[in-house]
């Protein structure tokens, strides 16, 4: 018996099926849930597939290694290849990213949108997308954080950086009278973060859409020119390919995320005459300083992410301070045996921080035989400069709040015990081999432009030259956002799928 | 089961020198390899089988240094286990870069048991009843209206 009406998991389906719909849509994140909520109020027939399984609220608890396995894409464990490859991590769960991501929610800076309407976007300007923005931000109840849910660990970073005279900003997040769990990354466990697993997708439900967990999408279907659905299989416990699923429908909406959608589409036998399907690919390299405090700091009492210096906005830095559960820092600490276990004695006193780059899209997705969709991604140099220059302000701000002692994310290079030591050791060359990053954002690799041969998809999301299918997830992006890009997919997929609506009668949806 | 035979040996090994000293406590080591099998079993399976061959490989390369003397790393001693293991997590390249990327993952695997958190002072829950508690006596008419209104109407008022 399925707990959300509407909603089937590969339990309850014994055989092959075939259903109808208006619209499908691949993936139930930001964008896909979002465009499923907005469709089924204007009256579509939805239908949405998720590869991953449906985890209600009340299952996430606290064991980090239990929610890699059951929320995220291969356990969390993707991986950009280059040099340095880049750990990547993505929802795959009912609600996407949105289930583990931090919830922060702001707005895309007007700059960028001033930038991707002048590169051939149109109605993107801020006037434009304020009334997205607004709705997105009342939908998911985006806000301040209640008085008492900041951790120690983000009021010593913010501390540091306003020492130092920098811009710091309180976050928005998602967020309804968010307590503090610290356990974004595992699920929220009292529903306070306003994920789609919670909004979009029991409205959307309520609504009158369907929902298919546990069923992964092979490829589009297409006559002639026109999208006709798609065709999948559910996959059973263990992995096991199940049941075949065939949706016919007369609108696609592919939102499986910047890495699965254009892989999806490219698997599909579609190419874009811009020649940038797959390519473009963004992912905010982010790197993390570990600092050890005198204080017990206790990071884990307290809001994931409460604050963000942006001070180096211009300069595509953003710095943050994030607590990470004992087996994220044990992960990323370096040294083993007994030297590791010195090191996470003190993880009271440990604050984890580090500067998110604006990067410049120079990453790939392939469909490699036998392995799937695969990454590649080549760290530019300026970038791998900034990556540094973010290292070092990040160090200061933790030196200026009181830390003893900072492990740095470069391998091979000594530990910095004060402001004079940290800025000699980054005086030298870092070789771009030994940086250490991961990467949650992924974006760009179905870019929207209205000229076909700049871009996948027309400013609205509809893919050049197929009629009806459109893709609706961070791949739209033109470039990076510079920002937690969450707010800006909802708020695209809300416009988007406005835009939609409005042409219904083209697509007999 | 991705770890049994000669994997699960490599693996058992590994794991007894990259974590703590504490994972030789009781069957902590036991419960770090099934915590492993499982976080394979959310792996694609040709990274499930990689994994597998990358363990079987550490343990055999040992042989090639100074200290092994010929001995895989099941073998040595636990000095010479480290000073492998140290030696190849250093050096530059693609074998130190895969040793790392396991010797993360089983880590985590060890930071998950519930001892190893609480010898370092993690114990979550009590904290996260409590402010969990607090924030439904604090807002709890608010949280009801705003549930409430998950599902209600909200076309949009105007064309554009």
């Amino acid at each position: 018996m399925s707990p959300l009406p509407g909603l089937v998991g590969q339990a309850d389906v014994g055989g092959d099926i075939v259903v109808d719909c208006g619209a499908v849509i691949v993936g139930s994140g930001a964008g896909g849930a979002t465009m499923a909520a907005e469709l089924s109020e204007a009256g579509v027939d939805v239908i949405v597939i998720e590869e991953g399984g449906y985890h209600p609220t009340e299952s996430f608890g606290t064991n980090s290694c239990r929610a890699l396995r059951t929320l995220y894409r291969d356990g969390g464990g993707g991986m950009a290849v280059g040099r340095p490859s880049v750990l990547f991590a993505e929802g795959r769960c009912v609600g996407g990213s949105t289930v583990v991501n931090g919830g922060m929610s702001w707005r895309t800076p007007a700059r960028v949108l001033a930038r991707w309407a002048a590169g051939g976007v149109t109605a993107i300007s801020e006037p434009d997308m304020e009334p997205y923005f607004a709705r997105a931000e009342g939908r998911h109840s985006v806000g301040l954080q209640d008085p008492g849910t900041v951790g120690r660990d983000s009021e010593l970073f913010r501390g540091g950086a306003e020492a130092k005279g920098w811009t710091v900003l309180p976050n928005r997040r998602n967020q309804l009278h968010c307590a503090g769990t610290n356990n974004c990354t595992n699920g929220c466990p009292t529903g306070a973060k306003r994920s789609m697993l919670v909004t979009s997708v029991p409205r959307a439900l309520s609504l009158g859409a369907r929902l298919f967990a546990d069923c992964r999408v092979d490829r589009v279907t297409r006559s002639g020119a026109a999208v006709t659905g798609v065709t999948g299989h559910f996959i059973r416990q263990g992995g096991r390919a199940g049941p075949r699923m065939t949706v016919r429908a007369r609108a696609v909406i592919v939102a499986g995320g910047a890495v699965q959608t254009p892989a999806l589409l490219a698997r599909s036998g579609l190419r874009s005459a811009s020649g940038t399907l797959g390519r473009n690919l963004s992912l905010h390299p982010n790197a993390t300083v570990i600092a050890f405090f005198d204080e017990d700091v206790t990071g884990w009492q307290g809001v994931h992410q409460a604050f963000q210096v942006r001070e180096f906005t211009p300069e595509g830095l953003l710095l943050t301070a994030t607590n990470l559960t004992p087996p994220m820092l044990a992960g990323i600490m370096p040294g083993h045996g007994r030297e590791l276990g010195e090191l996470m004695a003190d993880y009271n006193r440990v604050v984890t921080a580090g500067p998110l780059v604006s990067d410049s899209g120079t990453g790939r997705v392939r469909n490699v035989p036998g392995l799937g969709a695969q990454v590649f991604y080549r760290l530019t140099d300026s970038d791998a400069a900034r990556v540094v220059r973010g290292v070092e302000l990040t160090g200061q701000a933790l030196f200026a709040a009181g830390a003893r002692r900072l492990l740095l994310p470069f391998d091979g290079t000594p530990e910095a015990r004060g402001p004079g030591e940290l800025r000699r050791l980054l005086s030298r060359p870092v070789p771009k081999r030994s940086i250490q990053l991961y990467s949650i954002h992924l974006m760009g690799t179905a870019r929207m432009n209205d000229d076909p041969r700049r871009g996948v998809t027309d400013s609205f999301g509809e893919f050049h030259g197929v009629p009806g299918l459109f893709v609706a997830d961070a791949s739209l992006f033109p470039g990076p956002t510079g920002i937690n890009p969450m707010e800006t997919v909802i708020a695209l997929a809300m416009r988007n799928a406005r835009q939609l609506v409005e042409r219904r009668s083209r697509y007999a949806i | 089961m991705v770890l049994r035979g000669p994997v699960r040996t490599a693996a058992r090994r590994f794991a007894e020198v990259v974590c703590p000293p504490g994972v030789r406590a009781g069957d902590r080591t036991d419960r770090v390899l099934g915590e492993l099998e499982l976080m394979l079993g959310a792996l694609q399976p040709t990274a499930r089988t990689a994994v597998a061959a990358v363990f079987v490989l550490i343990d055999q390369a040992a042989r090639l240094h100074p200290r092994a003397r010929g001995r895989r790393l099941g073998r040595l001693d636990d000095e010479a286990a480290d000073a492998y293991l140290r030696a190849l997590l250093a050096r530059p390249g693609t074998a130190a870069q895969l040793a790392g990327r396991l010797k993360s993952l089983v880590v985590m695997c060890y930071y998950e048991l519930p001892e190893a958190r609480r010898e370092i002072g993690y114990d979550p829950d009590p904290y996260i009843t409590a402010v969990s508690r607090r924030r439904l006596d604090r807002y709890s008419a608010d949280i009801r209206a705003t549930e409430a209104g998950v599902a209600a109407p909200d076309p949009w008022q105007d064309r554009r």
